[in-house]
This record gives C-alpha cells, structure tokens and sequence, in this order.
C-alpha cells in the first residue's frame, strides 16, 4: 500500500487515495475571462426545487442582469439574463445537472454596449442595521444557489435563523478536478469574508467556521480578513469524502446528521465558498449570479481557471481553449467523480457547474473492461457513509427491494468511491441511484 | 449553437476516473506475497516443494487456456483473458499441498480447482461461495479416503491418526518429532522451518510476514485472521493450562502449522466465499478457530479446510448480521 500524503493525494476510509494531481498547479492560475458567447441558455430551473416561469417571450430584448425567469413557490430561485441581447425562444435543451431536457431560455447577444443591470445595494458597513429577512430576500432576488454542485436555494438554507448555530464555509474543495475555489480565495478574500458576514447576519449564528484543507498561512490575506471578522478557520483533513456537508458536519462539530434530517436540523448550515461570494456580490455589487468561475481540465491545456457566464454553451467553452469539439469524446460537467458525461457540446453551464474535463478518445474511459465482481469488499471498506455498496448492488440486481431498505441504501451520498475503488471497474453508481430511487418511492 | 447538435459524445454515469487498483493488480500482488512463503519452503523441503508449486500452477494455467480456447470457439469471445487469478489459483493449492503428497494429488487438486470449483461454480451459482482450493482438496481426500483408506484421506500422514493431543505426554511426542528433523528446538521449528506438513506452512514466520504483507498491500479481510489466531491461540493456552506442559510450543505447533497460519491468511480470506459485513468476519473467523483446533485435537492436521468449506456455505447467511451502522443511524464512524 501506497501512503501518499501530499495536497493533491486525499486520505479516505479504508487507506485508500483519490488522485487529484490532474488539478496540480491550478491553484496558481489566475481566472481567465471567458468572452461572452454569442447565444446564452439559460435554464428556467437551476435550483432544487419547481421550475420557473419564463419573465420574457421570443423577440424580447433583454439586458444583462434583467430577471428573466422565476416561480412562486418558496423554493424557486430566479434567473438573470446573462447578457444584454433578444430572446430567440423558449425550448427544452439538455440539463446537465438534471441529466434531462429541460425548458430554457434562448438570448442571442446584441454587439451594442448597454450598462448591466443591478439589484438595490446594502452598505456592508451598515449591515448591522440591515433586516436579516430583507438581506435574504435580496439573496433570493440575486439568484444565489449552493455554487458547490446541488444547487439548493441558498435563501432558504440562509432562513434557518432559528435552528442554526454554526455557519460552516465549505472551502474544502475535494474534487480532484475542481480549483476554482482555491483561486477565489486567492483572488476576492475581501468579497468572500463580506459574504460569510452577511450569511452570519443573516442566520444569527454564535459560530462561523471557514473549512479549508489548505496549511496555515496559505491564504495569509484571507487568514487576516477571517481573523478579523470573527470567523474560526479550520484546517482540515486533505480528504475527498469530507467535502460533503454531512460529512463536514461530522468532522467538525463530531455530531451525525441523523438519516432524513439536514445539516440545519443539528444546527449547522453549511454554504459552500462560491456561494458566499455570489451572495456578497448580490447583496453589496447589486449583481445577480449570472457568472463564475470554474476548473476546465483537458490534457492538451492542463487545469485552467475561467471565469463564465451562466448558459455559456460548452462548445464556446472548447473552442476559447483552443479544443476543436469534434477532438472530444467525453465531456465531463461537474465533478469527476460524481458528474455525468453530457450528449454533446451544445450543453449549457448552469450556475452549479463547477468544472469542465474533456477527454478525447485516446483517454478511454476506465470502466470500458468491466469484469465480475469479486466480492474483495473494498467499496464497503471506503464507503463514507458505511453501506455496503455491493450487497447493495446484489439486491438492486434481484429487484429485493426490502432488502434494500435493510441495507439502507438511501443514505448514499453518490460519492462515487466504491466505483472509484472497484478492482473489477464496476461502475456501482448505477446500481446505487436506482436502489436509492427504489427505496424512496417506497 | 446548433439547431440539431452533430457531434455526439459518449454520455455516461460517473465516475470519469480511476484509482488504478485493477483486479488483476490484486491479483499479482497476492501471487507476489505468496512467493514469500513458496521461497521459504525450498531450503526446508528441498526441490520436491517447488515441484508441487509448478505442478500446481502448469495445471491450473493448462485448464485456464483449455477454458479461454474452448470459450473461444463457441462463443467467438472469451472471459478468460488474463492469467492472473488462475495463477494465484495454482500458488494456493500448490502450497496447500503437503509434502509427501504424491504429484498426481496436486496436480488432482488443481483441476479440480479450476475446472470444477472456480469455472464449474461460477457458471452455475453466479459467483463462488466455495473457496476453490480448499473444496478441490476436502472433495479429492475425500474420495481417496473411501478409495485408499483413511490414512491416504489423513494428507498421506497416517501417523497422524496415533497423535494424543489431550495429554501433555501426548503433546510433548508431537513436538520431540520435530525436535528431531534439525538443529532448532521443536517450537522454533515450527515457526521457523519445518520439513512437515503443509508446503505453504515450511516457514510460519514467512507466512506471517508475507500476511502483514498482504494487509497492507491488498487489505485482505485482516479481520477473518485476527480472529481466528487469537481463537486457536486462546484454547491452544487454555489447553496447556489444564493439560500441563509447555505452552510455547503448544501456541508454536497450533498456531504455525500450514493448515492454520497460511490457510488463515491466504484461504479463509479469499474475498468472493468469505463474509463481507465485520462484523460476520469476526464471527467467522472465530468458528473457524474454534472448528480448525477441535479437528486438530481429534489428530485431524489439515482438518481446517473442512471448517473453512463448511463455513463458506453459511457466508450468506453470516452476511446478514453484524453489518456497521451507517452514517446518521446513530452508529460510531
């Protein structure tokens, strides 16, 4: 066994590593503006929750900013047009994050220059004297959703002002192919502590806790900035699990989440870094979340930060980085190790998406040569969470559905570990969002 | 952006990578380890060892191919691509094998094992919840024994069968036979270098390191040997306490012997026979200590093959019980 301890080797159950060294040196590669695209999708729904109506018909002008979509329901985030231009229609285009067609708006980008548009400010200087309910409802209006890949609606998460008592900035960063977060914290600590401010504000918490794998004295900006504002950093572990909110819940407060509950419901609301950022952004800038940044890796640029407007087309992605998208087999959005690969590069980035990997067809996927599976148990030994993937996976297979609910294969985090450890390259993922949908429908 | 895209990628389920540890990684690192041991028993039992081993491998690979071609040429595709399970295949029952085992023995337990219980198994069950080895040898000593007599069954040491192991007079026979065989004391003998038994047993120390080495190289179910040393060396001590005499070299001739010390590592953990949950290799581990020094109490040496098949058909069932509680359902991390 290999032990490999180094920032880009992270430490799971089991002795096991995930190999980050794809994101190597990207942590020093300032984000890199992506020019606008010459039409924008953008998706009515990019949120947990029920789609939005589309704000605009086909023919419309629209200006950059101006909200183009939102719904009723508490749970509905509006969207912003990401720039100043006619809406062409209102279609279904394939939805990275829901893996699906969804509806979306079209905005064909206009060549004149016209001011963006922007929400009423608050004075971080007055924040104290702020409505902590009129702070959350101008996150709502700016359009923040959890920037770290769900895409839950951080105004709701940010009302739980009376379950909460901890506010944890997740800065982990555990992808192996995402380092934009350590770009942010390099280049905007000013905004991102303004942020947490405001979120702590917002939730009346007696603690904030920064969570970051990065060393003491990494950040020495950003260090001072959250010394000053009270915030508590916490260096923890280089790991990738530990980058789920439950997880980090554990790790830091050592209290579980209980299964079917959510961080709040033990007190802990967790945010990720980026979300922070867009929330100060929102709330001081009056600039809604209609761009951010992103990890683009491919082997013939290497990781590369970027900075994208929200319904920029993959293939615009491609071809600024000099990848002729005919050169690409998979796309990647997302994590790689939990992302799917999407159908083609005319896929839109929604505001979740954190990260671009491109392969070409030299770069054959290693779950190509799957083989039986030989029961070695080392996707139980790595699992996070303490299911065993492979019983899971015998039971998915036999349709034994009340075994299922025996193994508790509902409490999976589709992590995507047990697939990453597999000797046999089974890809245990399938298996186990079927048998968590299974048993969720009851 | 296109109206209809025409380029389409490959969609798929994460993941997108890999940690590189293959099956035929873990395969050729098991075969790696267990040279330790196969290595050991050349300066101990001399050439006729290594010829059990090659023997035992040229067998399993001949079968392995024999398979793949005959796969071939019915199906146009094969299953059997790499040699790397069948070699680990030949390594185990080649140092399973006792020395005075004539060659037609191993070479019988090798066909067995692959033909039967590994290709035989899979196709009929979905997967093998026998070990191959250990069932090939407990079904071919079986049939010798209602063939050729219980001394030929008895691992072709039917001196075995006068052993009285409930008596330290008893015992203190056992052990002066292998005082005798060379210049180390009869328990460093056992641990060190024995001409006795089991090939894969000739050096317990070997075994060892090459277990530990096991542990950490493959994270092989460390939980199922643990337990099953500690229960064999618990009633070995609690026997020398009520029976007298010494109990070093009662620990050294239960715990060292081949049938205890490398089936323990490198038999009763294969992955796809033996319990997957913890807890349950905890609880099987302990039968199979409790099984494998009763069978050797009764003077049956090599018997813990019969426990480890025995309870390889209740794995299953072992499987439902002590599971980890997962996370959120009040269970400790």
């Amino acid at each position: 066994m290999r032990l490999r301890r180094d920032k880009y080797h992270f430490q799971e159950r089991g002795g096991f590593t995930v190999d980050a060294t794809v994101k190597r040196g990207a942590e020093h590669l300032p984000f890199q503006r992506v020019p606008d695209p010459e039409l924008c999708v953008v998706f009515l729904r990019q949120h947990i929750g029920p789609p939005n109506e589309p704000l605009v018909g086909p023919g419309d002008r629209v200006t950059e900013g101006q909200k183009i979509g939102d719904g009723e329901g508490h749970m509905c985030v509006p969207v912003h047009a990401p720039v100043t231009g006619r809406v062409t229609k209102i279609d279904t285009a394939y939805h990275p994050g829901l893996g699906a067609e969804s509806e979306a708006v079209f905005i064909e980008r206009a060549s004149e220059e016209i001011p963006p548009l922007r929400l009423s400010r608050f004075d971080p200087d007055r924040l104290q004297d702020a409505e902590p309910d009129a702070l959350v409802g101008a996150v709502r209006e700016a359009g923040v959703v959890g920037l770290g890949g769900a895409g839950f609606p951080a105004h709701v998460k940010l009302s739980f002002r009376d379950k909460a008592e901890y506010l944890v900035i997740n800065a982990k960063e555990s992808d192996p192919n995402v380092a934009c977060d350590v770009r942010l914290k390099q280049e905007r600590p000013a905004e991102l502590v303004a942020g947490i401010r405001a979120m702590a504000r917002m939730l009346n918490v007696k603690e904030c806790i920064f969570a970051t794998r990065a060393q003491r004295g990494e950040f020495p900006e950003l260090e001072e900035r959250l010394r000053k504002a009270g915030v508590e950093l916490a260096h923890i572990r280089p790991s990738y699990s530990v980058g789920s909110d439950k997880l980090l819940v554990k790790e830091l407060l050592n209290v579980e989440v209980p299964c079917g509950a959510y961080p709040p419901d033990v007190g802990a609301v967790v945010h990720n870094v980026f979300t922070a950022y867009a929330v100060a952004r929102g709330l001081y800038d009056g600039e809604p979340l209609t761009s951010r940044g992103i990890t683009f890796i491919s082997r013939y640029t290497g990781p590369r930060n970027l900075w994208v407007k929200v319904g920029t087309p993959m293939r615009h992605v491609l071809e600024h980085m000099g990848i002729p998208p005919d050169t690409v087999q998979r796309l990647v959005v997302a994590s790689m190790l939990m992302g799917g690969a999407v159908p083609h590069a005319d896929v839109p980035l929604v505001k979740a998406t954190a990260a671009i990997s491109a392969f070409d067809p030299q770069e054959r996927s290693p779950y190509e040569r799957e083989r039986a599976c030989i029961r070695c148990g080392y996707c139980n030994m790595v699992c996070p969470v303490s299911i065993y993937p492979v019983l899971i996976m015998e039971a998915e297979k036999r349709g034994q559905r009340g075994k299922l609910r025996r193994l508790h294969a509902e409490d999976c985090i589709d992590c995507g570990l047990c697939s990453y450890v597999c000797p046999s390259l089974i890809k245990l993922t399938g298996y186990l969002r079927r048998a968590m949908a299974e048993v969720k429908q009851g | 952006m296109r109206e209809e895209p025409n380029l389409r990628y490959i969609s798929e389920l994460p993941p997108h990578v890999h940690s590189g540890i293959t099956k035929d990684k873990v395969m050729l690192r098991t075969f790696l380890l267990m040279c330790i041991p196969a290595l050991a028993a050349l300066p101990a039992m001399g050439l006729s060892a290594l010829a059990h081993i090659a023997i035992a491998i040229g067998t399993v690979l001949f079968c392995h191919y024999s398979l793949a071609y005959t796969e071939l040429l019915s199906k146009g595709t094969t299953s059997y691509k790499s040699p790397c399970s069948p070699l680990v295949a030949g390594m185990i029952v080649g140092l399973s094998m006792p020395i005075a085992a004539p060659y037609y023995a191993t070479v019988g337990v090798a066909a067995l094992t692959m033909v039967v219980f590994k290709w035989l198994q899979g196709r009929l069950c979905g997967r093998k919840y026998l070990n191959p080895a250990a069932a090939s040898k407990v079904l071919l000593l079986a049939a010798l024994s209602i063939a050729a007599g219980l001394g030929t069954g008895m691992m072709f040491y039917p001196a075995h069968l006068r052993l009285d192991l409930w008596t330290a007079a008893g015992f203190d026979e056992v052990v002066a036979f292998y005082d005798g065989r060379s210049a180390l004391s009869g328990a460093l003998s056992l641990v060190l270098l024995k001409d006795h038994g089991w090939i894969g047993g000739a050096s317990g120390l070997a075994v060892l390191v090459a277990g530990i080495g096991a542990v950490l190289w493959i994270r092989l179910k460390w939980r199922i040997v643990v337990s099953l040393l500690l229960t064999v060396g618990v009633l070995a001590a609690v026997m020398s306490l009520v029976t007298g005499g010494s109990m070093v070299d009662r620990l050294a001739f239960h715990l060292f012997t081949g049938s205890v010390i490398f089936m323990g590592f490198f038999m009763a953990t294969e992955p796809q026979s033996t319990p997957l949950a913890e807890g349950g290799q905890y609880l099987f581990g302990t039968a199979l200590g409790v099984g494998t020094f009763l069978l050797q109490q009764l003077n049956v040496l090599g018997g813990s093959i019969i426990v480890l098949v025995a309870l390889n058909l209740v794995t299953p069932l072992i499987d439902t019980i002590g599971r980890r509680r997962p996370y959120g359902h009040g269970g400790v991390r």
